[in-house]
Parts: structure tokens; C-alpha cells; sequence
């Protein structure tokens, strides 16, 4: 017990006296939150959408106004100034300055007076399938709407909606507390995976294999006093994410700090596992940054939904510690979950620490019996 | 300007050559000229601006003051005539480290314009000096003592009149450090001028002149015999002590 | 020429780094072949739970159907749930999706009154969720109406251009292949002159015959054809892998790569120059890839980035890559759609060559 609190006095002695990489510890994180912050959303900003009048009549006009009466679509009256309407619509498709041609036909009011069936085309741009599958649906609603408008059909398909958690569909509201969780991962992991290697560099690292500690105290000497920063710059992301960009948090302060050392902890095994291995500074640096950031970008369901993922990246999806503190703090901060829901992803996350630390404690005892 | 066959001419002149950084001056305006065929060495502790005196004179160093001409061609205006003439052998052999021997030698050969048939001849020749096995490994793998004679054999394949060596037999074995100076001798005697740089003072012996430097000024200048005789001291160490000494003090 | 020769020692030098090897050759399939399958913002298997207060068989027949949609997962169909939200809390479904009786008495009275409860955290995948079971339960009615020969007033006639399939890869698949294109590029090249630093033969090369521009464009030269290499490798694999359709002129493609390559490596021997260690050197380029394809309309529409960041995204090359390439993938438009986009391309290169360029030139005199 004496010798480890040595080591862990010497690592905090280490990690005062190096203001540099503090502050770049505390800055990054803020900085990326901005980048990535403001980067990734998929709210839907005003669709342009062209519009064809040929038959210029009541209900073709009335049509319009639905179409124009809501904060989904700007319209674009395309018969201003052009003998052929549809060629220019399919051109600005074409250049992407409008995402959809509606075109009413001659006969629309009759049509739909005599309930002979007026025939709307609509042409969508569905090179962005996410956004053209969004406008169809919207094009679609709209038109029901228009439909019960006529008295026949009042009461066309019953359905209405009502959203939880997130009441103005914001994206920040998914991607955020998703960027706390990719990012305190790859913070903490950074923190760690330099230490051991820096240690090797410098020679250091000798002079540690012939102390009398244990390769799992010095391993444990390396990891904790890493969580005490680790945990704070966690403290720093999350109060941004607050302050900055409006992310409520519902659930109980003391849950997330909890739930969040225990994966502060997780990440800072990746990094110690990492430095044991990697020859160099450069190499730990470099792994750290891929390992922690791509997998969990990727496949934790940061941004991609995990459902639409085959079984095989499904499985790969499961071995991510970011995978189960997204669903940790979504649940906690949007949806505000108590303890009792995450027992199993918080359990999961412990098992990670440990099997990373024992194999880091065991490869550093391999290095010690054979050095290079 | 005509320059003559004169051999007692100045090759290379330095005049009050000055270097700082910021408010430190490395260099303080030294004056020396090395004449053609000569083998200069010049001598000092680390750190005394040996290197940089070097830099300077390749053109690696931005000038602060002074001037450096070689054969008359001012380093400041004409480097690319002066690149033609000069030969630099850096501090850490500098060849690539990931190439084998003959690697470098295409290299470098060719860079310097060297034609495919001159580099194949070339290879031919440091084949007679380096081990086979030695040549096809790369430079990162090989003892310092071939790296030396790789590096200097590189530094000598666009035939230059005057060579400059920046320590080039540090960490090297006293049996290479000999047959390095014997390689010295050979080039003086097919007409080229040499400046070495060393912290070796039993090196200076080697020299047709030593300059001695110490926190950027020359303190002592002159044959290495006649030095230790004018100043009755009985060897390299005690003449170099005391003249740092005496500088020192003022 | 010396130039030549230069080249041929810097490919030596990338071959022989072992580490890094695996990721000119191997890595760039990989990656593409796993950002395809997993860059995707099609929706499938979205897990709700259905609650049936009603007792109408119309209900149990729409019910049966989003059943059978592959792309909801029906993880539970009850009877009735004390406490929906309670249920959503949890976080294990995207929606729960209540069946009631509908109590107004008219034609459409066989119809259940329909409300779906959404989870609003991926607001994405819930709306899109939503409106699905909306076009589900339209559908059927629309359906219903026709058997009893009503007409419906409107018929909507749409028609997809460009992507008919509407498979999202399609959209991502050539962004991937620019994202791979940006990847590479600026850490190989980032290391370059670091590494002449680093193993101190930088000197050598500058007292040498080369002159400054000579060194740099041997330095770029290998990376550029590299560059090229993958984007035509990552470009196969994306298009025989995935099967996305290729619209346009191939040609376009690599005059657009190339023009892009020179900025971004521009870019990277830039931070080569400026880093001391090979350890900075990578850290920076990462840093710079990361804020590069975050604000370039990769994962989000350019429009959404506010107006405050929008100056970055605006000289991000990489963003004028993705549009082109996507132009030129998806919607096969020819030059004259896209010249404009690839003139500003060639601006930033230029200027930030001439920096980097400069910069260059400055530190080798120093």
C-alpha cells in the first residue's frame, strides 16, 4: 500500500508540473465540442421546393398555401419568367438549388371537385436519401391534410404524434451528450497511453522494472491519479454542453458523476493497455487516437443508428465502451433515468476496466522478465 | 575576376563573421582564411560555434554579419555556385537511415548530376572499400565506423574542391578515427582543402593549421607545432586549457 | 534529373516504414468497406412497442403489417400500458404506438385513432420512424377507400431523380472514398519533412544541388501518386462492393482529386514544416482532418452549419471535393454544374501552396 501511494504521488507530481499538456487536456475537448458541436446536425432547414401552377384555379392555390403555411418548405414559383417551367425545375434540381418540383396539373380543380383524381407529380432529389425521405413524408402529411380539407373525407387516418425528451426534434439534443461520451473516452485514454510509453523513451522505465513494486501496482499507480483529471475535463464538457449549447440535464447530477467515473476509468485502461504495448510515444499517441475515436464514432450509435447494423457489426458495436455510456448519458441527461436502469452497462463497463488492466498488469510483467 | 593557380591563394575567406540569436550571439565576428590544399581543423569545447561557424559557411545559417567567400564566390549572393564547389559532411553522417549504402550512393549521386554510368562506376568503388554484406543493409543497421566511411565516400561524389567536416569521427574507434586521417591525407594530396571540426585534441596534430574557438571567438590560430613550442606547453591538452583559461578571464 | 531521383528515395523511405505500410494498402479498404455499412442513415428494424386499446380488426390489420415491415422491430404488442413514458424512459425503443377506437361517427369510423409516442432523443430515426407508420396506416386506408370505390381527391405521383433506390450508401459511398482520399494524404504527407528533421538529413539536402522547390515538390510528388493510387483503389471497391452507379465522367473525377491533392498536401507539408516532432506533425493532421470533414457536408447538409463556423467551411477543400464528387457520382452532371465549385478549389489550393511554399523557403534559410 505504501509503495503504491509513491507511485501514485509521483504521477500527480508529473502531471502538475506539465502545464502544457493541461491545458491542451482541457482546451481540446472544448475545442472539438465546438467543431463537432455545430458540424453534425441533421435538422432540416427550409427545403426549397419549386412550384408548377398550370391549372391556377381555387383549390390549386389553396393547395400552394398548405405547402407554404409551414415551417417546412420554401416555395419557389417557377412559371415567373420562363416558357418551360419543368425543364428550368429539373435544371435547379439538377444544380441542387431546389430539392423538389411540385407540379399541379391543368385540370387539378376539377379534378378534385369532380373526384376524378387530380394528379400531383412531385420530382425529389433523392441523392441525399435521409432528407428525401423527410420531404416525402412531409409532401405526403400536407397532402392529407389538403384532403381532409374537403369535406368528404374529414378525419382521413386518425394519427397524431407526440414527442418525448426532445420536444423541438433538435439534433444537438442526440449528438451532444454523444460527443461527451466519444470524447471523455479519447481524453482519458490520451492521458494514460503517453505515460508508459514516455517512460520508455526517456529510460525511465527501467529504473521502474527493477523497483520492488508489482507490475499491477504500478499499473493501478498509473491509472488513478489520471481519474481525478479525467474526471474533471468530464465535468468541463458536460457543463459546456450545458451552458454553451442548451442541453438540458434531467436526470440526477450525482448519477452522471457516478456513471462517469466508471467510464473515465474504462478509458484510462484503453490508454495504460495501449502504452504497454506501443514502442513509442508516437506510435501510443497515433493508436490511442484511432482506437478510441473511429470505433466509437462509428459504431456506437453516436450518429448511426445501431439497429440498421448487421449482426457482425452489431456484435463489434458491443465490445465498444462507448456503445454503453451513450446509452448511460442519453438516459440520464434527455431522459432523466435513475441508477436502476443502467445496471447491466455500468457492470459491462467495470468488466472492461478490469480485463484491460490485468492485461496490462500482465504484458508489464512480460516486459520486465524479457526488456528490449 | 581572374582567379590564378596560385597555390598559396585563400580559397575560402571568412570576415568578421557574426551570428546571434535574439540577443545571443553565437558567433563573434571571426576572421580566417583557409588556403587552398591546406587541412584545417578547428578546435574547441561544445558549444563553442563550431557548428554554426560550419552552417554559416554552407549556407544552411542566415549570415547575421560578415561575409563568407569561397573561391571568391560570396555564400550570400552566390550559394548555388558555392554549393558546386563545397562538400559538407554533417555531425550525424546524415545519410538515410532507411536506405542501404548503395542506396544512398544513387541518391546522392544523382543529385549532385552525377550520369547512371558514373553512379554504377562509384558503386563499384565503394564496393571495394565496404563488405557486401555491410552494403546491402540498410544505414540504420551498420556499426558507426562503416556509417563514417559511407558518409564520407557520399560526400565526396561530386568530386568537390573543398570539403567541410562537421565531427565526423565522433563515436568512432581510434582504428577508424587513423584510417579516416590516412583518407584525409589522400584527398590533400589530389589537390582538395579540408576543414574539420573536432573536440579531440590530439586531432589537431593531423592538421597543417588549427584554429582553436570558444564561445565564439578564435583564441588561438596557427601550425599545432609551432603553437605548443611558442607557448612551451608540453601537449594539445594543457596549451587548449590555458588558452581557454586566459580567455575566460577576460 | 534530380528530381527523379528524389522521388524514388522518398517511395524507398515509405516502403521500408513498416508501420506504415498497412495503412497505404490494406487500411483504405477497410475502411471504406466498413464505413459503407456502417455510414448509413437508412432506417431498419426501429424497435416500438405496440399497444392495442381498440378493438376493431381494422387495427389488428394494420398492426399486422408494421409487424411484417423490415423496418420496424415489434418488440412487444399489448393490451394496454399503464405508463408509456415510463416504458420510453428506459431508452430500448424508438417509439410506442397506441391503437384506440375512433368515436367519430362518419366513413373513415372503422379507421383506429392512431398515436404514435415518440422517443424524441434520435429525432432523426423517430421522425422518419413516424412518418412511416404514418404512410403504413395511409397506405391501408387509401387501400380500404379503393375497395369501397372512393377516389381519393389527390394522387401524389412522385418521382425519385438521381438515387430511385434511395439506399443512403449511395450518398455516402463517394463522400467515403474523398474521406479516405483526405486521410491518407495528410498524415503520410505530414511526416515527410519531419522525418528529414527527425533523422537529420535535412541539412544534407539543402547544401545539395536541390534547390527549395526542388525538395518540395519531390516531397509531394510520391504522396500525390499515392494519393491517386487510393482514390482509384477506394473508388473500385466502392462502386463494385456497394454497386453504387457511376453517372458521370471518371475523368472529371481525377482532374477534381488531383486539384484537391495539391491543396491538401500543401496543407500537410505546411504542418510539417511548422511541427518539430513526428508525434506533433500527426497531431496536428489530425486535428486539421477532424475539423476538415466535420465542416464539409459530410455527415450534415453545408447549409446547417451557422453562419458563425461558416467562414472554415467555406475554404475546407475537402468540402468542394465532396460536392463534386458527388455530382459527378450521383447525379452525372457534367462540368458546366460544377465549374464554379471547381475553380474556388483551385483558388485555395494555389494560395495555400504558395504559404506553404513560402513558409518553406523561410525555414530553410533560417
Amino acid at each position: 500500500m505504501k509503495r503504491l501511494r509513491a507511485v501514485i504521488i509521483k504521477e500527480f507530481n508529473h502531471i502538475l508540473r506539465d502545464p502544457t499538456s493541461l491545458t491542451i487536456v482541457f482546451i481540446l475537448p472544448v475545442v472539438m465540442m465546438i467543431i463537432y458541436g455545430y458540424g453534425i446536425n441533421f435538422d432540416l432547414k427550409k427545403v426549397d421546393a419549386g412550384i408548377i401552377d398550370f391549372n391556377n384555379g381555387e383549390h390549386s392555390r389553396n393547395l400552394i398555401k398548405a405547402f407554404g403555411n409551414n415551417k417546412y418548405f420554401k416555395l419557389h414559383d417557377l412559371k415567373a419568367g420562363s416558357a418551360f417551367p419543368v425543364q428550368k425545375g429539373e435544371k435547379l434540381l439538377r444544380k441542387g438549388e431546389l430539392k423538389e418540383v411540385i407540379i399541379i396539373p391543368k385540370d387539378f380543380s376539377r379534378s378534385v371537385v369532380d373526384g376524378t383524381g387530380a394528379k400531383v407529380s412531385i420530382i425529389i432529389d433523392g441523392s441525399d436519401s435521409n432528407v428525401a425521405n423527410l420531404i416525402y413524408q412531409y409532401n405526403e402529411r400536407i397532402l392529407a391534410e389538403f384532403m381532409s380539407g374537403i369535406n368528404r373525407y374529414a378525419g382521413l387516418a386518425n394519427i397524431s404524434t407526440k414527442i418525448y425528451f426532445n420536444p423541438q426534434l433538435k439534433s444537438s439534443f442526440f449528438f451532444i451528450p454523444g460527443l461527451v461520451a466519444v470524447l471523455l473516452l479519447m481524453i482519458s485514454a490520451m492521458l494514460t497511453s503517453i505515460s508508459i510509453a514516455r517512460e520508455r523513451e526517456s529510460g525511465s522505465l527501467n529504473l521502474i522494472f527493477i523497483s520492488p513494486l508489482k507490475s499491477s501496482e504500478i499499473i493501478i499507480g498509473k491509472t488513478l491519479p489520471y481519474t481525478a483529471v479525467a474526471f474533471l475535463v468530464g465535468l468541463v464538457i458536460l457543463v459546456f454542453a450545458k451552458f454553451w449549447f442548451g442541453i438540458p440535464i434531467r436526470g440526477s447530477v450525482l448519477t452522471l458523476a457516478l456513471f462517469s467515473v466508471i467510464y473515465v476509468i474504462t478509458g484510462l485502461s484503453i490508454g495504460v493497455m495501449i502504452s504497454t504495448i506501443a514502442p513509442s510515444q508516437k506510435t501510443a499517441m497515433f493508436a490511442t487516437l484511432l482506437i478510441t475515436m473511429l470505433p466509437s464514432i462509428l459504431l456506437s450509435g453516436f450518429i448511426f443508428p445501431l439497429t440498421s447494423l448487421g449482426p457482425v457489426l452489431r456484435f463489434i458495436s458491443g465490445l465498444i465502451p462507448a456503445t454503453y455510456f451513450l446509452r448511460i448519458i442519453r438516459g440520464v441527461v434527455l431522459r432523466g433515468a435513475g441508477i436502476n436502469v443502467f445496471v447491466t452497462e455500468s457492470a459491462v463497463l467495470l468488466g472492461f476496466s478490469l480485463i484491460l488492466l490485468l492485461s496490462a498488469s500482465f504484458y508489464f510483467q512480460k516486459l520486465r522478465k524479457r526488456p528490449k | 575576376m581572374h582567379r590564378g593557380l596560385d597555390v598559396a591563394e585563400n580559397i575560402v575567406e571568412v570576415n568578421s563573421l557574426t551570428k546571434r540569436f535574439g540577443t545571443f550571439t553565437a558567433v563573434d565576428s571571426i576572421n580566417f582564411n583557409i588556403r587552398r590544399g591546406e587541412v584545417v581543423v578547428f578546435l574547441g569545447p561544445n558549444g563553442a560555434g563550431k557548428t554554426t561557424t560550419i552552417k554559416m559557411m554552407t549556407g544552411l545559417l542566415k549570415i547575421t554579419e560578415g561575409s563568407v567567400k569561397v573561391r571568391g564566390f560570396d555564400v550570400k549572393t552566390d550559394l548555388k555556385k558555392v554549393k558546386e564547389i563545397l562538400g559538407y559532411m554533417s555531425q550525424k553522417f546524415s545519410l538515410y537511415p532507411l536506405l542501404t549504402s548503395f542506396e544512398n550512393v544513387e541518391f546522392f549521386g544523382g543529385i549532385s548530376d552525377l550520369s547512371k554510368s558514373m553512379i554504377a562506376e562509384k558503386k563499384e568503388e565503394l564496393s571495394k572499400i565496404i563488405p557486401a554484406d555491410i552494403l546491402n543493409q540498410k544505414i540504420e543497421d551498420i556499426p558507426p565506423g562503416y556509417k563514417q566511411k559511407v558518409a564520407l565516400f557520399v560526400c565526396l561524389l561530386p568530386d568537390p574542391e573543398v570539403i567541410f567536416l562537421d565531427e565526423p569521427t565522433s563515436g568512432v574507434d581510434p582504428e577508424t578515427r587513423r584510417s579516416f586521417w590516412q583518407e584525409i591525407y589522400n584527398l590533400k594530396n589530389r589537390g582538395k582543402t579540408l576543414l574539420v571540426t573536432t573536440h579531440n585534441l590530439d586531432e589537431a596534430f593531423y592538421s597543417d593549421r588549427v584554429i582553436v574557438i570558444n564561445r565564439g571567438n578564435i583564441i588561438l590560430e596557427g601550425e599545432p607545432r609551432e603553437l605548443l613550442n611558442s607557448r612551451k606547453a608540453d601537449s594539445m591538452e594543457t596549451l587548449f586549457k590555458e588558452a581557454i583559461k586566459e580567455h575566460e578571464k577576460a | 534529373m534530380r528530381l527523379l531521383y528524389l522521388v524514388k528515395k522518398e517511395f524507398i523511405e515509405i516502403f521500408r516504414q513498416r508501420e506504415i505500410l498497412p495503412f497505404i494498402f490494406v487500411s483504405p479498404i477497410i475502411q471504406i468497406v466498413l464505413f459503407g455499412y456502417v455510414v448509413t442513415t437508412d432506417i431498419k428494424n426501429v424497435p416500438v412497442e405496440i399497444v392495442n386499446y381498440s378493438n376493431s380488426a381494422t387495427a389488428e390489420r394494420i398492426i399486422r403489417r408494421i409487424n411484417s415491415s423490415p423496418l420496424f422491430n415489434v418488440k412487444k404488442i399489448s393490451a394496454s400500458e399503464a405508463d408509456p413514458k415510463l416504458v420510453l424512459k428506459k431508452g430500448k425503443l424508438s417509439a410506442v404506438i397506441l391503437f384506440r377506437d375512433s368515436d367519430s361517427g362518419n366513413l373513415t369510423s372503422s379507421m383506429p385513432e392512431v398515436q404514435v409516442l415518440m422517443d424524441g432523443v434520435d429525432s432523426n430515426t423517430s421522425s422518419l420512424a413516424a412518418g412511416y407508420v404514418a404512410g403504413i396506416i395511409r397506405r391501408y386506408f387509401l387501400e380500404e377507400l379503393k375497395n369501397m370505390g372512393i377516389k381519393m381527391p389527390v394522387e401524389n405521383r412522385t418521382l425519385i431523380r438521381f438515387n430511385p433506390e434511395l439506399k443512403s450508401i449511395n450518398y455516402m459511398g463517394p463522400g467515403i472514398v474523398a474521406l479516405l482520399l483526405t486521410i491518407l494524404s495528410l498524415f503520410l504527407t505530414s511526416l515527410s519533412i519531419v522525418r528529414e528533421k527527425v533523422q537529420q538529413t535535412m541539412d544534407t539536402l539543402l547544401v545539395s544541388r536541390l534547390s527549395p522547390v526542388e525538395i518540395y515538390i519531390g516531397k509531394a510528388m510520391p504522396m500525390m501518386l499515392i494519393g491517386i493510387f487510393n482514390m482509384i483503389v477506394g473508388t473500385a471497391v466502392v462502386v463494385l462492393w456497394f454497386g453504387i452507379p457511376v453517372r458521370g465522367n471518371m475523368i472529371y473525377m481525377l482532374i477534381t482529386a488531383i486539384i484537391f491533392l495539391c491543396a491538401l498536401l500543401s496543407y500537410a507539408l505546411f504542418i510539417s514544416t511548422v511541427a518539430s516532432t513526428e508525434q506533433q506533425a500527426l497531431f496536428f493532421s489530425w486535428f486539421s482532418m477532424v475539423t476538415f470533414i466535420m465542416l464539409a457536408g459530410l455527415f450534415t447538409p453545408v447549409e446547417n452549419i451557422p453562419a458563425a463556423v461558416r467562414f472554415f467551411s467555406d475554404i475546407d477543400p475537402v468540402r468542394y471535393l465532396i460536392k463534386i464528387i458527388r455530382e459527378i457520382f450521383i447525379k452525372g452532371n457534367g462540368i458546366t454544374y460544377f465549374y464554379k465549385d471547381l475553380i474556388i478549389l483551385a483558388g485555395i489550393a494555389t494560395v495555400v501552396l504558395s504559404v506553404s511554399l513560402f513558409n518553406f523557403r523561410r525555414l530553410v534559410r533560417k
